[in-house]
């Protein structure tokens, strides 16, 4: 065989292999979360899903994308269930229905990832940064509450970048159920306003 | 000639293959030496710690300690199902630490109701991990369009270590620990083919660990418990 026919296909073998090595991944996440299992306060809550939280697609670097839109919406859907007797979910904050309502926004701040080649650890890593705004039924600001949530796969080994992020980013989600069930009425301001509406729930 | 040098051979990978063997202790706590009772009826769930900055405890090492356990009539329940039937109060940010914490969870009446209706007895916890440690030695491999082939030596040590604690969930007490540390080197030869020598260190440990943890429990049918029960 002429020496330039062997270099022509050692060439492009070579290029399949590195073209197997890229490092982008596009990343749907699909999951479904379970039930959470919480005693609901006799408390009104809206919870505003805005078209773009329901389709948000992250990019926390430049090779990488993750749907992370239709997961984050079942998951808090399902994790303010647990928080509000009385729930409604819309899409936009002139929709609301429910009277003397807690009304919270939640919006994605910022998606962080880390892969074995950025720290030289086994594990890939996922950190959504959440912020919820949260207003009475007068849409006078209650707080602005950051939320956030982190996500690790126990170890990459025969794991694709795109399974790897995908089993952090749903680990992450299931952090931000258990801390918003956690902590949500440990909030100062939002423990003060129920107790407020306690008051005058007993006064009238 | 030949035999001598089939019988040197032999003699070599023998060798080679008893050195790949784990060596492995095993620490056992328990405050009484009476086997834990459980009902047939009942179940033990094998959880494993994942709230560590730098390592999680494994789901393989956890399914594998729950399979040597199922062996001994026990009812093991999976804990990726006991975890989604309680969520969120066992995610790793949740998950209680300490019998205190289990205490107060479980005067929530809907997580109790969970666990009862799970007929759920004894809860594991299972903390540790296995790694990779001592590398020596290297080994290259080439390819050409002549032929290729690996040539070196290497070798590496690894180290399980897992502490597995025995919670009772009918009176929210310890029941018990057990500590299993098993290390053993790997080498890997490189003639022409690479020729691997592993040491099933992980595997070695789940096995102690899930035999030792079976010994722990003495599972009861419910005509013996009832008789028990009338006679006290």
């Amino acid at each position: 065989m002429p020496t330039a026919k062997i270099t022509f296909f050692t060439a492009l073998l070579a290029l399949v292999l590195i073209s197997g090595c890229s490092s982008s991944a596009q990343v749907q996440v699909q999951s479904q979360f379970p039930q959470v299992i919480s005693q609901p306060k006799p408390i009104n809550g809206v919870i505003v899903f805005s078209e773009e939280f329901q389709n948000y697609i992250a990019t926390p670097s430049k090779n990488t994308t993750i749907d992370l839109g239709v997961a984050q919406t079942n998951l808090l859907r399902n994790a303010f269930s647990g928080l509000f007797a009385n729930i409604e979910f819309v899409s936009s904050s002139d929709q609301v229905s429910l009277e003397n309502a807690l009304i919270i926004t939640p919006s994605v701040t910022e998606v962080q990832i880390s892969t074995p080649s950025d720290t030289y650890l086994n594990v890939y890593e996922v950190w959504i940064k959440y912020s919820l705004d949260i207003a009475d039924a007068d849409g006078q600001q209650i707080d602005s509450w950051f939320m956030p949530a982190y996500g690790k796969t126990p170890n990459s080994f025969m794991l694709s970048k795109s399974n790897a992020i995908e089993e952090a980013a749903i680990i992450a989600l299931r952090d931000a159920g258990a801390k918003l069930l956690l902590d949500f009425y440990r909030i100062p301001s939002v423990y003060n306003w129920v107790i407020e509406k306690e008051k005058q729930e007993a006064q009238k | 000639m030949n035999y001598s040098a089939i019988l040197s051979g032999t003699l070599l990978i023998a060798l080679m293959l008893s050195g790949c063997g784990a060596t492995t202790t095993i620490d056992e706590y328990r405050p009484t030496t009476k086997a834990m009772q459980i009902n047939s009826e009942e179940s033990v769930v094998i959880l494993g710690r994942r709230d560590a900055g730098h390592y999680d405890t494994d789901r393989e090492f956890i399914d594998c300690v729950a399979k040597k356990m199922e062996g001994a009539d026990i009812q093991v329940l999976p804990e990726r199902q006991f975890i989604d039937s309680i969520y969120p109060w066992f995610e790793p940010r949740t998950a209680p630490k300490g019998l205190k914490r289990l205490t107060r969870l479980m005067k929530n009446p809907a997580i109790k109701k969970q666990v009862r209706n799970q007929k759920l007895r004894y809860l594991v916890w299972i903390d540790g991990s296995t790694n990779t440690h001592d590398r020596g030695g290297s080994i290259s491999c080439a390819i050409g369009p002549g032929g290729g082939g690996c040539f070196g030596f290497a070798q590496w040590e690894k180290s399980s270590i897992y502490e597995a604690i025995v919670w009772d969930l009918s009176d929210l007490t310890e029941k018990g620990r057990l500590r299993v540390d098993s290390t053993g080197t790997s080498y890997l030869l490189g003639v022409v083919a690479p020729i691997p020598l592993l040491t099933p260190v992980k595997n070695d440990a789940c096995t102690s660990l899930g035999k030792q943890l079976k010994q722990f429990f003495s599972v009861a049918t419910n005509s013996a418990q009832n008789n028990s029960d009338s006679s006290d």
